[in-house]
């Protein structure tokens, strides 16, 4: 009795292992990722330049002293960037300068090495006053000028394109899901919609090759990303805009977490399926 | 050495009063040092490796131990327990009864593989591997045993399951003493992980969490484990000590007695009021109880003693004997001249007639996690036990307990009441299935 569960669990586990196999090893030509990698590189640099227009007037009403115009632009500024965030993280002296957060400085908030986006956030939010961070503001539009020009002269690895979709995943389910991103302003929902869009972009791109390597996968992967986008529509606000994070029902928050725990594993295979190293 | 030893809790001990305990002290402690002499050779032998690299793996001679699965009862509760344990508590996430019962299916699978062991599946390395690795390519044993519990809240309105509640299935309540931290407590589902090697336990959880990330979100998860003894052949066996540095398990019933277990920790036909599907499951409290150990180890020992009322070093109670299995006679004291009334041990179990149907199987590992904010060690006692009805078991045990002296020594944080589900029989038969059939309304 004992035994033949045994086997029965094994045949499962090797039924598994060999579909998987197969499409690890059917063949995707390497000159057939040309086309998506290249599309994505349009969509980043279209994001990179709403980032920068985003992030000018952002940081412009931040020195200008205008907190509540700072308050309303800093959620959407950051979109652009949560989007394109696998490949914005390759450099990762801007992606640290731009997107730190407190706790990744010894001395969190008073740390004078904090910057950022999340610097302002917490200048904005929590010490009401944009006095001492003028400064911090020239140096994140800076940093993001210098972050269009890198992007425009990088060749992009299609691994790190394909692998970009379980990336953000794995972003979102590390550290984002526990509403520690945007602690200040609780804007995490509009991060979480853009991290979503980034990677659901990259399935868009290779969904001809997904469906021809495995129809199953993108049926169930299509599903998971519409129960996410669905979940987060209920808390929509405005024309683009979420309520705060505060807002999210404890019962979405868990099943947000596991549709993002399932896309992460999934897509973790999508470039062995696609036949990247 | 062994001079040295017996010599020094000796010295100190004319500046105390009360000369007759600290014999009793040295003689329980000449007892200890006589096991320790009669058994060293062959671990002094193995500790000492001579030709050993310092990153060799060490050596455990139990990794092909193997529990069976199959059985009318989940393995894990009556199974001796082994030196590691985790309770891991989950959200189930199913949005159906088709994905609760996957679930159930797949955790049956998965159990199955990970009880038994056995090679892991090789995969395209330009894949995520299928398995973590951290036990090696093939997975040992280790004495793994895998034990599924439903919580009350898995019987709200989401897949139906109300009509099919086990009667005594609640949500755990705070008692006075309690300081629940609601981060880790409670639970639609909780799993029992017990091997021989914490890394044994992991592997089995990274397994489980990777192969349903769709319908399980962990909630909390809290590991334990208890020291080993070295075997002396002949001599009787010993419960293990807790962080409180008290024998803990000496009055436990036998788990090997199976009249006793069907009438103390089983759910069986007797139980009238319960569905007939969950015969053969068991009630699981789960506590997870912070000791105040700095505090506890700056308490005279005759108060420790008083308070769990059983000598410290060997375990015996406080009126008679020199071992631990001695039975206290509490008839003799009524006025707790000898054990205190309020004595852990005494309120525990008072050793009635009455008494014996608040009998528990208590399965507790000791717990270490870090340093509080106030620069103290965060330790204490995973405190898991069975019964066959959680309101005569623990509920009626710890209403007993509640206003007892160790209270100033321990704090319980968190935890949850479970129903482990009945055991999975043959080949065709998966966790749950008695529960969802039970349900279904076809």
């Amino acid at each position: 009795m004992q035994m033949s569960l045994r086997r029965l669990s094994r045949v499962t586990l090797l039924a598994g292992s060999l579909a998987l196999c197969a499409a690890a090893q059917a063949a995707v030509s390497p000159l057939e990722l040309v086309g998506p990698v290249a599309e994505y590189k349009l969509y980043v640099s279209e994001n990179i330049r709403t980032l920068v227009a985003d992030t000018r007037a952002f940081t412009d009403a931040v020195k200008a002293g205008d907190i509540d115009k700072a308050k309303t632009l800093f959620p959407s500024a950051r979109m652009s960037y949560e989007r394109i965030e696998p490949v914005a993280e390759l450099f990762s002296d801007l992606d640290s300068a731009i997107d730190s957060r407190a706790d990744d400085h010894e001395k969190a908030e008073k740390d004078p090495g904090f910057g950022g986006f999340h610097r302002l956030e917490y200048a904005l939010w929590e010490e009401r006053s944009t006095d001492a961070v003028k400064p911090v503001a020239d140096k994140l539009m800076a940093d993001v000028l210098e972050l269009q020009q890198r992007l425009a002269g990088l060749t992009f690895p299609p691994e790190k394109v394909v692998g970009g979709a379980a990336v953000l995943m794995e972003e979102v389910a590390a550290t984002k899901i526990s509403g520690e991103e945007d602690r200040y302003s609780h804007t995490d929902l509009w991060d979480f919609q853009a991290n979503f869009e980034g990677a659901y972009k990259i399935v868009e791109l290779l969904r001809p090759l997904v469906q021809r390597e495995d129809a199953a996968f993108l049926e169930k992967t299509d599903a998971n990303f519409k129960t996410v986008f669905d979940t987060l529509a209920k808390y929509r606000e405005g024309e683009q805009g979420f309520q705060t994070y505060d807002k999210l029902s404890d019962r979405d928050r868990k099943l947000l977490a596991a549709r993002v725990n399932t896309l992460a594993e999934d897509l973790s295979k999508l470039r062995g399926m696609l036949g990247l190293d | 050495m062994a001079s040295n030893e017996s010599s020094r809790p000796a010295g100190p001990c004319p500046a105390l009063p009360g000369r007759r305990r600290v014999l009793g002290g040295a003689a329980a402690l000449g007892t200890a040092l006589a096991a320790w002499q009669a058994a060293p050779r062959e671990a002094r032998a193995q500790s000492a490796q001579p030709d050993g690299q310092v990153t060799n793996a060490p050596h455990n001679a139990h990794t092909r131990d193997r529990v069976p699965f199959l059985g009318e009862h989940q393995a894990g509760v009556v199974t001796p327990r082994p030196s590691a344990g985790m309770i891991a508590s989950f959200y189930v996430l199913a949005e159906d009864r088709t994905a609760l019962e996957r679930m159930f299916r797949t955790l049956t699978e998965r159990i199955a593989f990970l009880t038994q062991g056995g090679p892991v599946p090789e995969l395209d390395p330009r894949l995520p591997p299928a398995d973590s690795g951290i036990v090696g390519p093939v997975v040992p044993p280790d004495g793994l045993t895998i034990t599924v519990s439903v919580g009350a809240s898995l019987f709200d309105d989401r897949y139906g399951l109300a009509q099919a509640r086990p009667a005594r299935l609640q949500r755990m309540q705070a008692h006075p003493n309690d300081a629940l931290d609601a981060s880790l407590c409670h639970g639609d589902l909780s799993i029992q992980f017990c091997a021989n090697t914490p890394d044994t336990n992991i592997h089995a959880l990274r397994d489980i969490i990777k192969t349903l990330p769709d319908l399980l979100v962990l909630h909390w998860k809290q590991e334990g484990s208890v020291p080993p003894i070295p075997e002396v052949p002949g001599a009787p066996p010993e419960s293990a000590r807790n962080f409180l540095g008290f024998r803990d398990g000496s009055a436990n019933p036998d788990g090997r007695d199976a009249a006793a277990m069907d009438r103390i920790v089983w759910v069986g036909a007797d139980d009238t009021d319960e569905p007939r599907w969950a015969h053969g499951g068991t009630y699981q409290a789960v506590r997870i109880i912070r000791n105040f150990v700095e505090r506890w180890d700056r308490t005279p020992l005759q108060e420790q003693e008083a308070i769990i009322g059983r000598k410290k070093a060997s375990g015996a109670p406080l009126d008679r004997g020199s071992s631990e299995h001695d039975v206290p006679d509490y008839a003799g004291d009524p006025e707790g001249k000898r054990t205190p009334l309020d004595a852990h041990i005494r309120l525990a179990n008072p050793r009635t007639p009455a008494s014996d149907a608040n009998l528990i199987l208590r399965r507790p590992f000791n717990y270490s996690n870090g340093v509080t904010k106030s620069g103290q060690l965060d330790m204490g006692l995973l405190f898991i036990c069975y019964q066959a009805d959680l309101e005569r078991g623990f509920i009626a045990v710890q209403r007993r307990l509640d206003g007892e002296p160790l209270e100033e020594y321990i704090k319980p944080v968190g935890g949850g009441f479970f129903f482990t589900l009945p055991g999975v029989r043959d080949a065709q038969d998966w966790l749950g299935r008695g529960l969802m059939a039970a349900t279904s309304r076809a």
